[in-house]
């Protein structure tokens, strides 16, 4: 076999292994977090495949359209998946990745903004005065998240001294080879779990889970993400849901491997054990969720605010620390 | 340069700016036994770099005293005044959390331009530390209401005069020293039995309502 085609094999298992990882992954993230809230009220609870089962159903089913549609609500499901996948593809979200390409954070942080904009547009066409209520919510914690979610990311960037995810998340931290060793573990690993902190805390904003909202409820009057697409069914519902998992394993994976990096700050980590770490880690992350979600209650909408302040504070320490640690010269 | 007692006291510090972000009394209590641990534990390194026997005695006695003591002693007292959050005041907690933290970059910035003792390692972050716990003792007796977070917020400040005195100086001698832990011991004892009294004799611990007069 030449050089040629074993680079080739190579390359192609890995984009066979990152495909499967894409359609896996965010399964597995929802189906845990189903699972785990099932046990710890004392139920079996679905499989750990049955989100997959559930889209599977919803792609056979008919579709109910409402008569005030038009087609922004269409493009708007299309729009949503291909920004999801674009983001699947550019996101430093898991180590083992084909290609990746250079993706800026202020880039990134906008294509998620770009996706959460179609779903608003095709909630306001669907007609109904629920998806209005849901749409008007989200934009305020859209407003609320992004300046957290940036700041800690621009943190980052500043500490790694670019703004792209690629270099940044690439970030080689090498032992030994600092004059005061101590100061550089503890500052590398304090930013990297602060950040880490902070993106997982805006995910269960963005995402609109528990402590913001309670993604199983049934009152249309409580809901966020869910009175948005009360309207989508079937085909249109399982894309939807389909890119609403993705975009959870996503965020998961990132905060996953800020925590990756913060341990290899401290411990030598081999490429193969952090990218079993990170599928762990994210993994990890869906178990606390669970946990999170059977022990939090949902806050009231007013209080809100207070939660994201606490998600800012979290960036601005790690902001601080980064100036602090002498990584950029004020 | 950072050495491994800057690191303790700025954790210290970090801490500190955590427990403004929380009005749950027993949330604080724990916070702040633990930001006085870790201060312990740069005492006991100091005595350790400096080869002073005494202070080992003195960290011992902050850690047994003022780290496990006072808080559990606080926590009993709100137990049986049947108090277990504060209702703030001024500000919310995320949002006073907010200003200490960026006090707590003021104060670094502040810090710089002090002329630090040079045979002293990372005195320099000492000082930011100190510095930032005092803003934060601040910040924590502006926004909060009942006596408790008072005598908290006063506990803290009193810790940032602690660690400046103690990363500044080679040791102060442990007789001031063992003072000022007693001192402090018997004023929270103090405080507390003063707390009981004004729940007695108001009904309530809100510090803002103490202004009006009583008949």
């Amino acid at each position: 076999m030449s050089e040629f085609d074993n680079h080739l094999l190579t390359n192609c298992s890995r984009w066979i292994l990152f495909i499967s990882t894409v359609i896996v992954l965010p399964v597995l993230c929802l189906g845990l977090i189903r699972k785990t809230k099932a046990r710890l009220q004392n139920r079996i609870g679905p499989p750990l495949y049955q989100p997959l089962f559930d889209v599977l159903k919803l792609l056979r089913k008919g579709e109910t359209l409402s008569s005030t549609m038009s087609g922004v609500f269409r493009l708007s499901t299309v729009v949503v998946v291909t920004t999801t996948l674009i983001l699947a593809w550019l996101t430093p979200w898991l180590s083992f990745k084909p290609w990746s390409p250079h993706a800026d954070l202020f880039f990134i942080v906008y294509l998620f903004a770009l996706s959460r904009v179609f779903s608003l547009l095709g909630s306001l066409d669907s007609g109904s005065a629920f998806g209005a209520f849901g749409a008007s919510r989200e934009v305020t914690l859209g407003l609320l998240v992004e300046p957290a979610l940036m700041l800690g990311l621009v943190a980052l960037g500043l500490y790694c001294g670019s703004s792209d995810l690629k270099v940044i998340f690439s970030y080689p931290h090498q032992l030994g080879s600092h004059s005061n060793e101590l100061a550089f573990v503890a500052g590398t690993a304090g930013v990297w779990t602060l950040v880490g902190i902070s993106i997982f805390l805006s995910s269960l904003i963005e995402l609109s889970r528990m402590p913001v909202d309670d993604p199983t409820t049934h009152l249309e009057l409580t809901m966020v993400h869910e009175a948005m697409i009360l309207e989508a069914s079937g085909r249109n519902l399982a894309l939807i849901e389909f890119a609403h998992a993705l975009r959870m394993s996503i965020y998961f994976g990132l905060a996953a491997q800020c925590f990756v990096h913060a341990a290899a700050a401290v411990w030598h980590i081999s490429a193969l054990s952090q990218a079993v770490l990170n599928v762990i880690g994210i993994c990890a992350i869906a178990v606390f969720v669970g946990v999170l979600e059977s022990l939090a209650v949902k806050l009231q909408w007013r209080k809100v605010p207070e939660f994201v302040a606490y998600v800012v504070s979290m960036s601005l320490l790690a902001a601080f620390l980064v100036a602090g640690s002498g990584a950029v010269k004020l | 340069m950072i050495s491994s007692i800057a690191l303790c006291v700025l954790c210290a510090a970090v801490l500190a700016c955590l427990m403004v972000g929380s009005l749950h009394l027993r949330l604080n209590l724990f916070l702040f036994g633990i930001e006085t641990l870790f201060i312990a534990g740069a005492t006991a390194l100091t005595a350790n770099a400096h080869g002073d026997a005494s202070l080992f005695l003195i960290a011992a006695f902050i850690a047994a005293l003022k780290a496990l003591a006072v808080p559990i002693f606080l926590l009993r007292t709100s137990e049986k005044l049947n108090v277990h959050r504060d209702v703030g005041a001024m500000i919310t907690p995320p949002l006073a959390m907010h200003l200490s933290i960026v006090l707590l970059a003021l104060s670094f910035f502040l810090t710089r331009s002090i002329p630090s003792p040079e045979m002293i390692d990372g005195g320099w972050y000492g000082a930011a530390a100190g510095i930032s716990l005092l803003f934060t003792g601040l910040v924590i007796m502006l926004t909060r209401r009942l006596a408790i977070g008072q005598i908290l917020g006063f506990l803290v400040i009193e810790n940032g005069i602690y660690v400046f005195a103690l990363t500044q100086t080679l040791g102060m001698p442990m007789l001031v020293e063992m003072g000022v832990l007693l001192d402090m011991l018997v004023g929270v004892m103090i405080c507390g039995l003063l707390v009981f009294k004004i729940q007695k004799s108001f009904e309530h611990i809100d510090v803002a309502q103490l202004r009006d007069l009583k008949e």
